[in-house]
């Protein structure tokens, strides 16, 4: 067996363990993900367009931005919480940073699974949004929306595992309560979920503030591929800036893993 | 350095910064461990032990020193070296939501172990530590001593050439702390070098070839129990024990303060 195999076998197998531990859990996992966005869907994408205290349009301007925020937050949950957990109380990880591969490919599983849970993040929004705004939801794809779509997905969700991941090196388990409140709810209020960039401009130190929510910029990718029709940043613009949202935390996040390997 | 050594150690250095203050929890120690020996490592609580077994095994990095196992340099081979060592940890780290099965299944895949493999030595495991009827629960379940069976069954699973043991058999009773150490020597009878650290002074005595005692980061005494004897007129090695580590009852992570 090559070094490479090796490496390989020992990846999947870390993988491996993280999405049967995860998949004990399926059901509170499946609350904890599908909660936040039924309620706000509910509120904001039934009720309020129904009584009409919001436009009939809402709903539509909300879809991409509840998958957004579902995936954004899944997949920065799955990689902080465990990882807090893992290097601060339970001291699980230490069997696997004891096997004979290098700590890049420990890090590398672990945001693996934050991708992964982001992405069921995202699908299990659609059917909450489909049933309570179903009739309501315009999409209107970009050219070669289906691509770009996947694109944009794909790096949402290494967004996600990467701010996880340095949230999870950050964060301590008696911590992690305040993470909601703390960290979760300004990036989800802030995030552009139920208003698009543009439409801040009247508050333009607003918009100054949201551009520093990595969620804004997801959303308005979203935007610019699922709902040509609503006024959006360009993907030209958004996608550099979701991957400077990926570099910039997964940089420090790779090096504070590291440090925590031989400090914990 | 001997040429047959396993373990060799130069100038290992440790400091700690904490709250309280710089801890010098290992001060620039040295010695070697002989392929196939079982090698005692002693020191009161806060010694340093600890903090010396988790740099040879990759888990702390040294300030300073040298650190060659298996003849392979370990700054320089580390995926090498951990292919090669068996750490049993002081404290639990076992997956709690996995089964004993799942925990030795996982840890063979890290090591690239073949599913039969895992599955033919993780039975032969359970069974030798009286596992095998609580296999399939979930390790969250277990109690202190079985827990300390399966991390020792798991550090086994993929044949290391060396096994280190970070007080193995505290909470063990009787019974299993024999059964213990019947693998240990069986291992050891076909090549697997034993680093252990106790504070049962009659287990080292009965098993150690070697033995090194470790006084606030330094290591005071090296040589075979009877060297230690003699060297200090006692005999036994709770009173070598006692008379080199002036031992009056307090930890030395006080006089440290720090970890140990």
């Amino acid at each position: 067996m090559t070094e490479a195999q090796r490496t390989r076998t020992a990846f999947f197998a870390m993988v491996h363990r993280d999405l049967l531990v995860q998949w004990r859990d399926r059901w509170e996992f499946v609350f904890r993900v599908a909660m936040l966005p039924f309620i706000l869907i509910l509120t904001y994408g039934f009720m309020l367009p129904r009584v009409g205290i919001l436009p009939e349009s809402f709903p539509t301007h909300m879809f991409c931005g509840m998958v957004g925020m579902s995936m954004v937050i899944t997949g920065i949950h799955g990689t902080a919480v465990p990882t807090s957990m893992d290097f601060h109380n339970l001291r699980e990880i230490e069997d696997r940073l004891l096997a004979p591969v290098s700590t890049r490919t420990v890090t590398i599983a672990k945001m693996t699974v934050g991708v992964l849970e982001s992405f069921i993040g995202g699908l299990i929004v659609l059917p909450i949004s489909l049933i309570f705004m179903g009739s309501s939801i315009s999409l209107e794809l970009a050219p070669h929306g289906v691509l770009l779509l996947i694109l944009v997905l794909i790096l949402t969700a290494l967004l996600s595992a990467a701010l996880g991941l340095l949230v999870g090196t950050i964060v301590k388990p008696s911590q992690v309560a305040a993470m909601f409140p703390g960290f979760l709810m300004p990036v989800v209020f802030l995030g552009g979920i139920f208003y698009t960039w543009k439409q801040l401009s009247p508050l333009p130190v607003m918009q100054v503030v949201t551009l520093i929510d990595p969620l804004t910029w997801v959303n308005e990718a979203l935007r610019a591929v699922m709902t040509v029709q609503v006024e959006s940043l360009p993907l030209a613009l958004t996608i550099p800036g979701i991957i400077v949202w990926i570099a910039v935390p997964g940089f420090f996040a790779f090096r504070r893993f590291d440090r925590m390997v031989y400090s914990h | 350095m001997a040429q047959d050594s396993i373990l060799e150690v130069e100038g290992l250095t440790k400091t700690f910064h904490t709250k309280n203050g710089v801890v010098n929890a290992v001060k620039g120690i040295s010695f070697n461990v002989e392929r196939g020996e079982v090698f005692g490592f002693l020191g009161a609580n806060g010694a340093g032990k600890s903090t010396t077994i988790g740099m040879i095994t990759t888990q702390l990095l040294p300030d300073a020193g040298r650190i060659v196992v298996g003849g392979q340099d370990l700054t320089k081979n580390t995926a090498e070296i951990r292919r090669n060592i068996g750490v049993v940890a002081q404290h639990n780290n076992l997956e709690r939501r996995l089964t004993a099965m799942e925990n030795l299944y996982f840890h063979g895949r890290y090591f690239a172990m073949s599913k039969a493999e895992i599955k033919e030595k993780s039975e032969d495991l359970l069974q030798r530590f009286g596992l095998w009827e609580r296999r399939n629960d979930y390790v969250g379940s277990y109690s202190g001593g079985m827990a300390q069976r399966l991390k020792i069954a798991r550090a086994m699973l993929h044949d290391p050439k060396i096994l280190f043991l970070d007080e193995p058999t505290t909470g063990l009773d009787p019974n299993y702390r024999q059964i213990l150490w019947d693998e240990m020597l069986e291992m050891n009878k076909n090549g697997t070098t034993i680093f252990l650290t106790t504070h049962y002074m009659e287990e080292v005595e009965h098993f150690c070839s070697h033995v090194a005692i470790m006084k606030q980061g330094s290591i005071l005494a090296r040589g075979t129990v009877q060297e230690l004897e003699e060297k200090t007129g006692t005999h036994s090695l709770n009173d070598v024990f006692l008379v080199l580590t002036d031992h009056d009852g307090v930890d030395d992570r006080k006089s440290a303060n720090g970890r140990e």
